[in-house]
């Protein structure tokens, strides 16, 4: 292959890196190329090297990309969050239908907090948010 | 801020690559662009750099504050290693130094 083939292939490879990484690098990294071709190394060296620092190059987090990576973990565990919260809330009312109405105690007055009266309350100790969501609706005294 | 600082007596170097090594070694010498690091690297170490390793190992050298770029001279970029680099440099050889030894050492012992 002639020297000007060569070089032509060395660009051509090269347009696999970013454009951001081209601007910075493309025309030293082409000159760089057409000098290691007449220094004697074979251009399929070089255009795999080159090749193989594209692929780097594409597969690098950049801060902004991390940035972005990390926004988008934290929508996503507040989407999951959102969704645990819903399914809770979906499940509450009825849950607390058809433990509180049966059970309710005649007496139960602000402060006066008995919880071996009410079975669904010992039974929602053992899962916090129902406890939460009851105590939240004020008849799980 | 450089990344370097506060990480005095830090082998930095230990995770870059050995081409990495290999460029800071080439540039602790003076300011070198590409094709002069290939050149070096080769003489100094009879190690073959591919371009597309040089130019990664640049990037994340000087994302790391190791070494600087020059302004251009006609197409290429000299770069220039900087303090925090020669300090992390200087760490590195001093650590290749100790574990070299006594690998040495071990060897007389062990009379291979």
């Amino acid at each position: 292959m002639d020297d000007s083939r060569a070089a032509r292939l060395v660009e051509v490879v090269l347009r696999c890196y970013p454009a951001r990484w081209r601007r910075r690098h493309g025309a030293e990294a082409a000159e760089l190329g057409v000098l290691l071709i007449r220094d004697g190394t074979p251009v399929g060296a070089i255009a795999w090297s080159y090749l193989a620092g594209a692929v780097r190059e594409w597969l690098t987090p950049r801060s902004g990309w991390r940035a972005t990576a990390v926004a988008c973990a934290l929508l996503v565990a507040a989407c999951s969050l959102g969704a645990s919260a819903e399914l809770l809330a979906s499940a509450g009312p009825a849950r607390a239908a058809s433990t509180s109405q049966a059970h309710r105690p005649a007496r139960c007055r602000p402060g006066s907090l008995s919880l071996e009266a009410v079975p669904g309350v010992m039974h929602a100790m053992s899962h916090p948010q129902l406890l939460i969501w009851e105590a939240g609706h004020g008849w799980s005294c | 801020m450089s990344r370097q600082d506060g990480k005095a007596g830090q082998d930095v170097l230990r995770r870059v690559g050995e081409a990495s090594v290999l460029i800071l070694i080439s540039l602790a010498d003076g300011p070198k662009h590409g094709y002069a690091l290939i050149q070096d690297i080769k003489e100094l170490a009879d190690v073959e750099l591919g371009p597309g390793t040089l130019y990664g190992a640049l990037d994340r050298l000087e994302r790391l504050g190791l070494i600087e770029s020059l302004p251009a001279d006609d197409r290429r970029h000299p770069y220039r290693i900087t303090a925090p680099g020669a300090a992390a440099l200087r760490v590195h050889l001093d650590s290749l130094e100790r574990v070299s030894a006594a690998g040495r050492l071990r060897l007389q012992l062990g009379g291979i």
